[in-house]
């Protein structure tokens, strides 16, 4: 088939040889790291992986409208997916690295509530800026009726643009993001730090306590890698903009979750090999 | 309990540092048109407006203050392990950050603008003199206030990160905080000040962005002055909120119930948000009204 005959594939339509593919690297990769660290690396990279998938899901709930959500011209916030997605799920890393010491369900729960609240802060803000700054109603392009107020949109859209500003299924949205991507960074810190602590005194042949400074900061640089790795990929699928859980892009996420799997057992995989070899 | 006052104290402080810093941020990239506002920026010469607005956008606002934020606080940890006292490697450190700010927003307004010669936008000299140096006035006040609140949770408050990477961090949550919060205000209350106000700008109005001022051209000082007002200072308040708010549970309650504690009043603090913004929508459609009239299904 020719580039000219062959129809343009819908954003939203899934290629089940590609997720297939996906697949068998995903097991490729997970195979490997069983061959160079059969128990702790694996169980790291097992951590990763799921840490990313929460990532790359959250982020398909953050509400992010880009250039044209800044002129009030389309729903969302005004900013990039990944950076957005980023800011709060940093934020929620640095709360759940905090909590590192109190156990892997506790740190995780912590760094997603902190993206949730940065995510909370962010979006009424945004909201207030919106209302109080700029006197706009908020509004979605994408439904008729907010899913969870039932509160018609279509009224409140102003003339020539999408909608504007944050409804409230929109706002839920972003914070669900936000939780869920705080937790999957902090469960990706967590592991790659569990990891660190256990293989790094012997590698570097330094005392733990002298350790573990390093292994805190590569743990930490790792987790903000995977953070925007999966964010951006992400941002891909969704092509740049979402108004949240309502919007028809939200169920492209069956591919990112394939894709994220992937690329985060890859980049695992690399952060595995430092200390594994 | 002297641990817990102490605590407090050093969270209100980082609390206030976040608050300045998310102002300065928004002003920096609303005069230096660094956020998504700039789209419009760049277009309008494409439409044939030419205009006299800084344009500088060297990336997205999280991307480019995680890099200075980490920058300045890398060096600032360079300075302090060379036995050089922390105020005055932090002073250091943001300044050599400021630089590099500076390089990048040069060369930024050059090579955007320079693109733009096609369509007879002009490269004014006095405009990149001029403005350069008033943006790298709030990027330094904004970067020192993050690498000094960072330096405060690492060594008053004992969080694992190391100074550069809480740099990071804290750097590109502030540009998310402050492009999320203050772009609108900049892109559409001062952009197109033209349209009607309490609506969004129609798409056909694109590009249209105002470029007079009450006496002759308007630059991005104007535009500086005005956003600083609403948007700036609501982006101060997001960024402090965000930054006080993660700190204070955690002093607070991180030791309650085994780590529960800090996640009750976390999610409490969200249902708060929830209900404001709640809130916030309501009031809007109450007193604001639709654009046009309520279709009532039968």
């Amino acid at each position: 088939m020719s580039a000219v005959a062959a129809k343009p594939q819908a954003g939203g339509a899934m290629n089940p040889t590609a997720m297939g593919v996906g697949v068998v690297m995903l097991l490729i990769i997970l195979a490997l790291c069983w061959y160079v660290s059969p128990s702790i690396g694996l169980m790291a990279l097992v951590g990763i992986i799921i840490g990313g998938v929460l990532i790359g899901f959250g982020t398909h709930f953050v509400p992010v409208g880009g250039a044209p959500a800044a002129m009030g011209q389309a729903p969302g916030i005004a900013t990039g997916v990944a950076m957005l997605a980023a800011g709060a799920g940093l934020a929620g890393l640095f709360g759940g690295a905090w909590a590192a010491e109190q156990g892997i369900v506790i740190a995780t729960i912590t760094g997603g509530v902190g993206g949730g609240l940065m995510m909370a802060i962010t979006c009424m803000m945004v909201n207030f800026v919106y209302v109080f700054g700029m006197g706009i109603p908020a509004a979605s392009g994408k439904v008729l009726n907010d899913p969870i107020t039932g509160d018609s949109q279509k009224e409140f859209k102003s003339q020539g643009t999408e909608g504007h500003g944050l409804p409230f299924v929109s706002f839920v949205g972003g914070v669900i993001g936000g939780f869920l991507g705080g937790a999957g960074g902090t469960l990706i810190y967590l592991e790659l730090l569990a990891l660190y602590e256990a293989t790094l005194p012997a590698v570097m042949r330094l005392p733990a306590t002298q350790v573990l400074p390093i292994a805190v900061a590569m743990a930490g640089m790792f987790a903000v890698g995977l953070f925007l790795v999966n964010a951006v990929l992400t941002a891909y699928n969704i092509t740049g903009t979402i108004e949240g859980p309502h919007d028809p892009k939200f169920k492209r996420w069956p591919r990112a979750i394939v894709a994220s799997a992937v690329a985060s057992a890859l980049c695992g995989f690399v952060a595995i090999l430092i200390v594994a070899i | 309990m002297e641990q817990i006052v102490f605590g407090i104290g050093i969270t209100a402080l980082t609390g206030a540092l976040a608050t300045i810093a998310g102002s300065a941020e928004d002003t920096e990239s609303n005069i230096g048109s660094q956020g998504d506002p700039n789209s419009q920026v760049q277009l309008a010469p494409q439409m044939g407006f030419v205009h006299r607005i800084f344009n500088k956008a060297v990336a997205g606002e999280p991307p480019a203050y995680g890099l200075w934020c980490a920058l300045g606080a890398g060096l600032a940890w360079a300075f302090m392990a060379m036995q050089i006292n922390a105020v005055l490697a932090i002073v250091l450190g943001c300044v050599l950050a400021v630089f590099v700010q500076g390089v990048y927003a040069t060369t930024a307004y050059l090579g955007r603008t320079a693109s733009l010669a096609k369509f007879g936008q002009p490269v004014y000299v006095d405009i990149l003199k001029s403005m350069t140096s008033v943006t790298m006035a709030h990027a330094f006040i904004a970067i020192f206030c993050v690498v000094t609140l960072c330096h405060l949770i690492n060594s008053a408050l004992g969080h694992p990160f190391p100074l550069p990477l809480l740099g990071l961090i804290w750097g590109i949550a502030l540009g998310a905080a402050g492009s999320a919060t203050g772009n609108p205000y900049y892109g559409k209350e001062r952009q197109y000040q033209n349209q009607k106000f309490g609506a969004g700008v129609p798409i056909s109005a694109s590009g249209n962005i105002v470029r007079y001022a009450e006496a002759g051209e308007r630059n991005s000082l104007d535009n500086g002055f005005f956003t600083h007002k609403i948007g700036g200072s609501a982006s101060g308040v997001c960024f402090g909120l965000i930054v006080f708010l993660e700190l204070w549970r955690t002093v607070l309650f991180d030791k309650v119930s085994a780590g529960w504690g800090a996640i009750v009043v976390g999610i409490l603090m969200i249902l708060i948000f929830t209900v404001a913004d709640r809130y916030i929508e309501v009031w809007a459609r109450k007193n604001y009204g639709p654009y046009t009239e309520v279709k009532v299904e039968s």
